[in-house]
């Protein structure tokens, strides 16, 4: 909310930086602090019963969203399109369509964190699967932030400076640390004791 | 100074030629250890022995810079890795053993951060013969870092969090010569420009360089400990 609404949502007007800035707190960072907050119980009555009925209705659709590849590709899909210049500039023009990217951001997020965190403890994937996916999600952040920081160009018709479009590379590439980097740490930490005390 | 013509630092040239030779006394097993053990000899002396060390020294930043990611980051690896058991047996009884993941780390960092300070890098290009300190704090800083992943002394967890932090640590460098706006190395100011680039435009595609490099060698042995972790988990 406080990314979308205020003054953020007006530099992100002008600032392609603080633009990247809202779109990875509300497709990553927020979302993964949501997902951490509803693990155990509580994601149970999260949801009103009528809800948790046409959701257990649905259940064989958000099962096939929640398979490991498919919500890694709608995650990268997601990624990739809406950082083509043409339909990036056509959603700033557009506020239905800048909506739209808004939303798929926020999808697209919650399928890989609810992976990657596992609330409902499903074990979609094991640890070294989730270690697996969050790195190819770094990969993939890092091709675009990479694309972002290392052009001479400014990509983007709607934000002029090459500048702020170095920026908004960096604050993709430190956000995914920053998300991916403790997650990785939280997972890994556990075995590291484990490999330490064996050692010893 | 003609900009195609060779330099040369023979004392990695005789480096690189007593590697090899010790190499083909020891008669290792295994193509893929000869070929990477033949590449990293190679790229530890073909850039610093060839006009690419004219360049590096004599114009651009942009080829200094690349000639230290091979030299640091892809030829101690590629040589480390060209290594049989045996090999690393014989190097683990002699200190190799002792070596550990967190003083490697540091003295990587601290070879790689302080070899790019203004001081040091424009008195190293100033008087010639420093480069040869620098490269030896560089290639020597390479072996230790990536000694504790090749020796097998990290098992998988441990070797994602040390290739994990070790690409965040080492990346400000990169974005710094991205960043920049004026040129950090005076020596480079004053040299004769190549192909058109200003002594900053220089500096940030050396920048650049170091960042894709560095981000492709590391994702590379990231993915690499990921599949290993999933393996172990099967």
């Amino acid at each position: 909310m406080f990314v979308l609404v205020g003054r953020m949502d007006e530099w992100a007007d002008t600032h392609l930086a603080v633009h990247m800035a809202q779109h990875v707190v509300i497709g990553d960072a927020a979302i993964a602090v949501m997902v951490l907050a509803v693990r155990g119980p509580l994601l149970v009555f999260m949801l009103p019963a009528p809800v948790l009925v046409r959701v257990a209705k649905a259940r064989p659709f958000f099962s096939l969203l929640l398979r490991p590849r498919v919500a890694f590709a709608l995650w990268a899909a997601s990624l990739a399109t809406w950082h083509v210049p043409y339909l990036y500039d056509a959603a700033l023009r557009h506020q239905g369509l800048h909506d739209f990217e808004h939303f798929c951001w926020v999808i697209a997020g919650l399928l890989v964190w609810t992976l990657l965190i596992d609330p409902g403890a499903h074990r979609r994937l094991t640890v070294g699967g989730r270690i697996a996916l969050a790195a190819a999600m770094f990969a993939c952040g890092q091709i675009l932030a990479d694309v972002l920081v290392f052009s001479f160009h400014p990509l983007y018709p709607a934000y002029p400076g090459r500048r702020g479009q170095q920026l908004a590379g960096v604050v993709m590439m430190v956000e995914q640390l920053l998300t991916l980097g403790v997650l990785a740490f939280a997972l890994l930490r556990p075995r590291m004791r484990a490999t330490r005390l064996v050692a010893a | 100074m003609s900009p195609t013509r060779f330099s040369f630092e023979p004392l990695y040239l005789a480096v690189a030629a007593a590697m090899a030779i010790a190499y083909a006394r020891a008669r290792p097993a295994g193509g893929w250890r000869i070929a990477s053990f033949a590449a990293g000899v190679f790229l530890l002396a073909a850039p610093l022995n060839s006009p690419m060390e004219t360049i590096a020294a004599k114009r651009l930043l942009l080829i200094h810079l690349v000639q230290n990611a091979l030299i640091a980051d892809i030829a101690p690896l590629l040589i480390l890795l060209g290594l049989t058991p045996a090999m690393k047996e014989w190097i683990a009884a002699r200190g190799g053993a002792r070596v550990r993941a967190r003083w490697a780390i540091l003295a990587w960092l601290v070879a790689w951060y302080g070899t790019h300070l203004a001081g040091f890098y424009d008195w190293a290009l100033r008087t010639g013969w420093g480069l040869n300190i620098e490269h030896g704090l560089l290639i020597a800083g390479g072996f230790l870092f990536w000694w504790p992943i090749v020796g097998g002394r990290l098992a998988p967890p441990l070797a994602l969090a040390y290739l994990g932090a070790a690409f965040v640590a080492s990346s400000f460098l990169g974005l710094a010569f991205i960043f920049s706006s004026h040129p950090f190395y005076s020596y480079y100011e004053h040299v004769p420009r190549l192909w058109g680039f200003s002594a900053t435009r220089d500096q940030n595609l050396g920048g650049i360089a170091m960042n894709g490099e560095q981000t492709f060698v590391f994702l590379v042995a990231i993915g690499y400990y990921v599949s290993l972790l999933l393996k172990e988990e099967e």
